[in-house]
């Protein structure tokens, strides 16, 4: 099953801290959001292999928006 | 002579550099991305261009943009207050290129200067104490073990390049060299461009103390006096004021000497401050040169009753100073509290929009510097500063009671501010002794239940 690490809060992408077939655990950080200069990590809600990164340092992000695809 | 200048930036610092050039009888160049076109400061200014959407790399950071809105309006000089592209050596080349005049250190030097440890070079050159540590960046790992084995840990590990606390990188121990090492050197070269790190040792809980200058292009340069700008969470100023308690009429001829012999060794010409650390013993270390306006410039313009952007532009313009160090007269005390859009527990930023902005009055004792109105938005992409208090009367307890009695009036309603988190460090009896150090906000919360920040009677927001 696919799952999307979605962004937290709106901003700008900061960083993508893993690479596609990296496996990640639950809790685990896997991105960062520059929301009005401050920093904010994103982890993983669960356990799975990175499929696909959708965002790329300084791409805009609404609440929501799929930032990391996860194969579950 | 200065005609038309475009201001490369947004929200307060627009609004403020436009209130000069009013009086200078300089016409007004705001610009704007996606997200800003309906902020007031943009309406203020005689002309205004959208520069591109709301992501800051491809407007307020976008130079061909900015320099392409110079030319359609006609602006013959380019303000770049602060942030963004206000001290980068490229801008200023191209405003430069452009025939333009650039009100700032000219791009030579902007370029010189991007590096720490040319500044601390020079400084110690002059004679002025730098924060302790290596003046060249480390090349290899056996180089820090050499320093740890000589003075200890913790340590630290700057970017050459670097500025606004990030990058800083601590190490504890020996151990931890050759990984901390590598990590400096790959967030550095990520961050800024390079990977040179230098390594400075720590200074126990320290007072940041700047001092601001103007200096002209014919070797004039003058101090206009200190400011104190301990108050900080997560190295962000949050409340700066005029003068310092702790700084002594000794120490402070001392500063400035020492501001002036590195500013003049530069060649330095615009307005600028230096940053500084005094530490426990009473002694003071040069940290870093900003090379720009300061957010914090009020209180110094209140103490001193000089406008720092009028001597700005008429530097650029390339008159020389009409002050002299004699002339610098300092009248009692300034603060200023930062309001930003941020949870004040947490220091999450709260983006969002303002449905109320009510603001009291400016007054001989009061000066509010901000671009807000009802229903102006607060893009999450940007600076999260939403307005700057500054109080002034003859003592530092009364000027005190004005910014209280200010804070405690204002009512933004839409997003959250730090508002409550000023007030209770302005109450503070500790900051009321002028004894604390940079620690001091941290330490400030960490005594006060969440429930007094966020729900009590001093809450002035609205989630």
């Amino acid at each position: 099953m696919e799952t999307n690490v979605t962004a937290i809060m709106p901003g700008l992408t900061a960083r993508v801290v893993v690479n596609e077939g990296d496996k990640v655990s639950k809790g685990q950080e896997v991105a960062v959001i520059n929301c009005m200069k401050t920093e904010i990590k994103v982890l993983s809600e669960h356990e799975g292999v990175v499929k696909k990164i959708l965002v790329k340092e300084w791409d805009e992000l609404q609440v929501g928006d799929p930032m990391v695809v996860l194969d579950v | 002579m200065i005609r038309k200048l475009l201001i490369a930036n947004r929200g307060e610092i627009v609004s403020r550099i436009i209130r000069t050039c009013r009086e200078m009888g300089i016409a007004t160049v705001a610009v704007c991305s996606e997200a800003d076109r309906e902020s007031p400061y943009v309406r203020q200014a005689d002309e205004n261009v959208l520069i591109g959407p709301a992501n800051p790399l491809r407007s307020y950071l976008n130079i061909a943009a900015l320099i392409e809105a110079a030319r359609e309006t006609g602006a013959d000089a380019v303000h770049p207050g602060y942030g963004f592209l206000s001290e980068r050596g490229a801008f200023a080349e191209a405003v430069e290129r452009a025939g333009l005049a650039w009100v700032g250190p000219d791009a030579k030097l902007l370029r010189a200067i991007s590096s720490k440890c040319y500044c601390r070079q020079v400084a110690d050159e002059v004679g002025v104490p730098v924060v302790p540590g290596t003046l060249a960046p480390a090349t290899d790992e056996r180089e820090i073990v050499a320093y740890g084995r000589r003075f200890g840990y913790p340590l630290f590990l700057k970017p050459d390049k670097g500025g606004g606390g990030k990058g800083i990188e601590v190490i504890e121990s020996e151990a931890q060299v050759p990984e901390v090492f590598k990590r400096a050197a790959s967030i550095s070269q990520m961050a800024f461009g390079f990977p040179a790190c230098y390594i400075e040792r720590v200074v126990s809980k320290p007072r940041h103390i700047e001092v601001q200058f103007l200096a002209d292009r014919q070797g004039n340069c003058v101090c206009l006096g200190e400011r104190e700008c301990s108050i900080q969470r997560r190295h962000q100023k949050v409340v700066e004021e005029a003068p310092s308690t702790i700084v002594t009429a000794e120490d402070r001829q001392e500063i400035f000497e020492h501001t002036r012999n590195f500013v003049l060794k530069l060649g330095y010409n615009g307005a600028g401050t230096i940053e500084g650390l005094r530490s426990q013993d009473g002694d003071y270390y040069f940290m870093e040169i900003n090379a720009r306006l300061q957010v914090e410039h009020p209180v110094t313009e209140f103490t001193t009753g000089i406008d720092i952007v009028k001597h700005q532009i008429r530097i650029a313009a390339g008159e020389p100073l009409a002050l002299l160090q004699s002339d610098i007269r300092s009248r009692g005390s300034s603060i200023e509290a930062r309001i930003y859009a941020e949870d004040p527990v947490t220091f999450l930023p709260s983006p969002g929009v303002i449905r109320r902005a009510l603001l009291p009055e400016a007054s001989r004792h009061l000066r509010i510097d901000h671009a807000l109105e009802d229903n102006c938005v607060v893009p999450p992409y940007y600076d999260p500063l939403l307005a700057k208090v500054i109080s002034w009367d003859a003592t530092r307890s009364a000027a005190i009671g004005h910014l209280v009695a200010a804070l405690s009036h204002i009512r933004i309603e839409g997003v959250k501010t730090n508002i409550a988190t000023s007030l209770h460090i302005l109450n503070h009896p500790r900051f009321a002794q002028g004894s604390f150090d940079t620690g001091f906000v941290q330490e400030c919360l960490d005594e006060t239940s969440n429930a007094e920040l966020t729900s009590g009677g001093k809450t002035r927001w609205v989630s």
